[in-house]
């Protein structure tokens, strides 16, 4: 057999493909279709590394965080910064007010000049937020004038919010934490975070249970229209061709199909790539430039696919007797043998089980044993479905007609069945086992806050040097706030340098100070000494608070900034008080507590306000009104809403990541059932018509539509939730962590994925009415 | 207009067109219980429309079908679909058998879909299979079976309602000589014994010489050919 004949017979194919008429056409669009939703989430996918690397670099490029134990000296090069990070009702909101101490102070990327005071750039997010009707509260928090817009390279997402405002008087806040002397932007001390094996092993695991129902997805797409091309090979037999021609025939078509959907894909990456840009997902924003695929991950998607679709339609092809008289019998097909189908599953565990027991300390997983371990085992529910689905439609009795209609067709070609719902069978396993895994390690990387959010929903912290009494007046006075509890704190020593021992000194009104402490009986000008706090211990205590022993609000330390301590002589007639449980758990408050009429003016400079708000959750934007306020109050207040939890970052962006990635599956997996149903039951037009011809109800034909799809994926979705259960438990006991089977979680992802089916089958009901009609039978 | 005497199912001035093809253009026709009519005309003359018309699978633009004294375009689609189920039979060129089902079932399917229940139902199409020596298929599929065979299993199933109408369209155009000579045979045979009206669309002279009038359909128009004679 020469090359060129093989030529000949594939080019043969991919003519065919597109000269079949109308229903070639839409056969080849289909597949095309189909493929080239697969091979754009395979792009996307091979994009969002070097998507991720880019937010990273741009993150590094514009810190300013300095990490120097001493200030830098102010020169012409040098910028005063100070971060002033907030939310905007569930959004990060990043912003910084610069105060340019020289002609060659660092511009931060993506801006071009500094605004002066009174004006901003801001991120393009940004200005259409505050210029919209939406960002009306956001705006009387940024009242500057706006003067520009922040490039790409500074921002790390189309939707960032993000300022940049010009200040003054910057520099003699720069002991405040918030505020830094900084002469260039870009981390000081770039590097990779340590991976965490977990982590890694969830990354991995995410990677692999989205990638693989797209490649069955891919598979499936492959074979629209079989019955069609089969008759259509039958006809060529007619005409002289052998068996090895037709299939190297049909192998063309689905090259030409897989190409065409290589095109399609292409496509519709690129429409998605510039529709990335104006969209936000689970609080991820991207440039289209970001999204750009690896050319080797590329490169292999452009030839694996087309490879693939030629493998699947040959593979397909194995069990079709194509003879030439116009006539395609499908043998009545060998039982279908488990013992192979077994072995994938079977391979997946005996990989993963090295692992078993690794845990976290044990360092890496071999992510090759894994991948593989995961996908084998994932293979294998596509492996075992059929098998399954066989064994039980078997077995089935009759009926309604309905039910007959639909086991009887199931039984005859229960593969098409299968692989309809392998896509989601694997999806909901892949689902299963990251859910249990999820919630196994959640533990780990969520911890409590401490927050007693019966007693306070949010808190204010206000720089040094800011009065308490107005600043808490102000917050009383926002609408939403129910109650304020203000102090003022700070640090005394027995010595204005290197103190042997200190404590805490709270200022604040009776109400509040007794919101932190059992007080025997308070009246402003009263102080009292706190035993028996957490944090204290009673030496210290016993020692510091003797009457007329001298103290000093905030002193130096070694090593630190040198401070102007302000001596405080401890008063006679102090009172004694009992801590009560903080407002944040184990800080309960020992040390001083003082009310404002026993202060004394030197010492307010040296305190820090905090306040801590009851707040009204029924009021909306309750949160953004205490932000305004604390940003009038002083731009450098920073504000917390309290929660009970919280999470790591990371932890938080790869369960982010299969959200947004299992959306994209499940719409991907729900697009691909509809089209092979509808594919399907176009096969069947005649067939429908002359049933409704003798008086068949459409009852009756709709439901045995809804049996054929309902049986085949009940049992899909309950071998998936063995195999779920299965692989969940192998990674759990490979994280070394206790298996618990979160049923509520494995019951929802077994839920949803049914709900894609049940939608699926509503949207094919319309066009299955429609081909029900009687006229159908026209082109007799 | 009154339908000829004595006429089970009757049609007048029928008129039907798909989009600016007119397939009908006033076409009449009548038959009498037990009679056989063949509809005959070339390819695209409208011989199937008329049929579809006369067993209420496609509704008329204009004109009148009276089946039994009732009239059918006054009926709902449930009402003739009823009415196919009960009363009309059909045999299509390529039989129509659903494919995964066996023949038996396949044959006992409208009695099934009567509501008979399924072993009485197998019951009885086993009766009409004997009848049609295709007894011996009933556990195969009919893509186990050869074109003929399937085609008087397809009669059959026709038959197993004790249709009092039965639509036959080509049924014989997809067989050879001899099976097309054997289904029609058994095909009137059957219909014959239970008094059964056969609307018999063809365009084969040699299938038109089973029955006992002719009407042959041209550009819409019919031509009762027993009249003309």
């Amino acid at each position: 057999m020469s090359v060129r004949q093989w030529a000949a017979d594939l080019m043969l194919g991919v003519r065919f493909a597109f000269t079949g008429g109308r229903e070639g056409w839409t056969r080849a669009v289909l597949t095309a279709v189909g493929v080239g939703l697969g091979v754009a989430l395979l792009l996307l996918t091979t994009a969002i590394p070097s998507a991720l690397s880019v937010r990273h670099e741009r993150e590094a490029a514009r810190s300013d965080i300095t990490f120097a134990s001493d200030p830098m000296p102010k020169a012409n090069d040098t910028l005063v910064i100070a971060r002033l990070d907030d939310y905007f009702r569930e959004d990060d909101l990043r912003g910084r007010a610069l105060e340019p101490e020289g002609p060659r102070a660092p511009l931060p990327p993506g801006v071009d000049k500094f605004p002066a005071v009174g004006e901003m750039v801001v991120s393009p997010a940004l200005k259409e937020l505050l210029e919209s009707d939406s960002g009306a509260l956001l705006r009387e928090r940024l009242p500057d004038r706006i003067v520009g817009t922040i490039a790409e390279d500074g921002l790390i997402g189309s939707a960032e919010l993000a300022y940049y405002r010009g200040a003054e008087g910057l520099a003699e806040q720069i002991s405040q934490g918030r505020v830094e002397r900084i002469d260039r932007f870009g981390d000081p001390e770039p590097g990779e975070e340590d991976s965490d094996p977990v982590l890694l092993l969830l990354v991995l695991v995410v990677f692999v249970v989205l990638l693989m129902p797209v490649a069955v997805f891919i598979a499936a797409a492959v074979r629209f229209g079989g019955e069609r091309r089969d008759r259509r090979l039958a006809a060529l037999r007619l005409v002289g061709s052998d068996s090895r021609m037709t299939r190297r025939i049909a192998a063309g078509e689905a090259l030409a199909g897989a190409v065409l959907g290589l095109v399609f894909g292409a496509a519709f990456f690129m429409v998605g790539r510039q529709l990335a840009g104006s969209a936000e997902v689970f609080r991820i924003s991207v440039f289209p430039s970001y999204l750009n695929p690896s050319p080797l991950l590329a490169l292999l998607v452009a030839v694996a696919v087309p490879a693939a679709a030629v493998l699947v339609t040959l593979f397909a092809l194995r069990g079709v007797v194509i003879e030439p008289l116009g006539v395609v019998r499908a043998g009545r097909p060998a039982r279908r043998r488990l013992w192979w189908r077994l072995i994938l599953p079977l391979a997946g565990l005996a990989m993963l089980y090295p692992m078993i027991g690794n845990g976290r300390e044990n360092g890496d997983f071999n992510q090759y044993l894994v991948t593989g371990g995961v996908v084998l085992l994932l293979v294998g529910v596509t492996a075992l479905l059929p098998w399954v689905v066989e064994s039980v439609v078997a077995r089935l009795g009759s009926g309604g007609v309905a039910w007959q209609l639909a086991v009887r067709r199931l039984q005859l070609s229960s593969g098409t069945a299968a692989r309809m719902v392998n896509g989601i069978a694997v999806a909901v396993a892949g689902a299963i086992a990251l859910q249990m895994l999820f919630a196994g390690v959640d533990d780990d990387y969520t911890k409590s806050t401490g927050q007693d959010v019966s007693r306070a929903q949010m808190e204010a912290q206000l720089p040094s040097g800011v009065p308490m009494a107005p600043a808490a007046e102000k917050f009383r006075d926002t609408r939403g706030v129910r109650a304020v509890y203000a102090f003022s704190e700070g640090y005394l020593g027995d010595r204005a340098r290197d103190p042997e021992h200190g404590t805490m000194i709270t200022v604040g009104d009776c109400a509040s100070l007794r919101e932190v402490s059992e007080l025997p009986s308070c009246t402003d000008g009263d102080v009292f000494a706190v035993h028996g706090a957490e944090w204290d211990t009673g030496e210290d205590m016993s020692k510091l608070a003797a009457p007329g022993r001298k103290l000093y609000s905030d002193p130096t330390y070694e090593g630190g900034p040198t401070k102007q301590a302000v001596p405080w002589t401890v008063p006679q007639g102090i009172k004694t008080a009992k801590a009560r449980p903080g407002l944040v758990a184990g800080t309960d408050r020992g040390g001083f507590l003082i009310t404002p009429g026993a202060l004394p003016d030197t010492l307010g400079p040296t305190l820090d306000g905090h306040a801590y708000l009851k707040v009204d959750e029924s009021v909306a934007d309750v949160q953004d009104l205490v932000r305004n306020t604390a940003a009038a109050i002083d731009p450098l207040a920073d504000t917390v809403t309290w929660a009970e939890t919280e999470r790591t970052d990371r932890f938080d962006a790869i369960r982010t990541g299969l959200f947004v990635g299992a959306a994209c599956v499940l719409a991907l997996i729900g697009a691909s059932l509809l089209v092979s149903q509808l594919e399907q039951l176009r096969e069947r037009k005649k067939l429908l018509s002359a049933l409704v011809a003798f008086g068949t109800r459409r009852r009756t034909l709709s439901l045995s539509v809804l049996w054929q799809t309902a049986i085949p994926i009940l049992l899909g979705l309950l071998l998936s939730m063995a195999v779920g259960l299965t692989l969940g438990t192998v990674l759990l006991k490979m994280t070394s962590t206790p298996v618990r089977v979160d049923w509520t979680g494995v019951l929802s992802m077994t839920g949803i994925g049914a709900a894609v089916v049940l939608v699926v089958t509503l949207c094919s009901l319309p066009p299955l009415l429609r081909l029900m009609r009687p006229e159908g039978l026209r082109t007799e | 207009m009154t339908p000829p005497a004595g006429s089970l199912l009757s049609a007048e001035a029928l008129r039907k067109a798909y989009g600016p093809t007119l397939a009908l253009d006033g076409a009449e026709f009548s038959i009498h219980p037990g009679e056989v009519v063949a509809v005959m005309g070339p390819s695209g003359s409208g011989k199937s429309t008329l049929l579809h018309c006369l067993a209420g699978i496609v509704t008329p633009d204009s004109g009148t079908i009276t089946y039994n004294g009732r009239e059918l375009s006054a009926m709902s689609d449930a009402q003739r679909s009823a009415l196919r189920r009960s009363d009309f039979g059909f045999v299509f060129q390529f039989g129509q058998l659903v494919p995964e089902l066996t023949c038996v079932e396949n044959v006992a399917l409208p009695l099934r879909l009567n509501g008979t229940p399924r072993k009485e139902a197998e019951r009885t199409a086993l009766t009409w299979m004997e009848r049609l020596e295709v007894d011996d298929l009933r556990k195969k599929r009919p893509g186990e079976v050869s074109g003929g065979q399937g085609q008087r299993v397809a009669v059959a199933r026709s038959l197993v309602t004790n249709p009092r109408v039965l639509f036959a369209d080509e049924p014989t155009g997809a067989l050879d000589s001899l099976n097309g000579e054997r289904v029609m045979e058994l095909l009137t045979d059957a219909a014959r014994s239970t008094n059964a009206a056969v609307v018999l669309v063809t365009h084969e002279a040699r299938v038109a010489a089973y029955s006992d009038r002719e009407i042959v359909v041209r550009d819409g128009k019919s031509r009762d050919m027993e009249r003309i004679v």
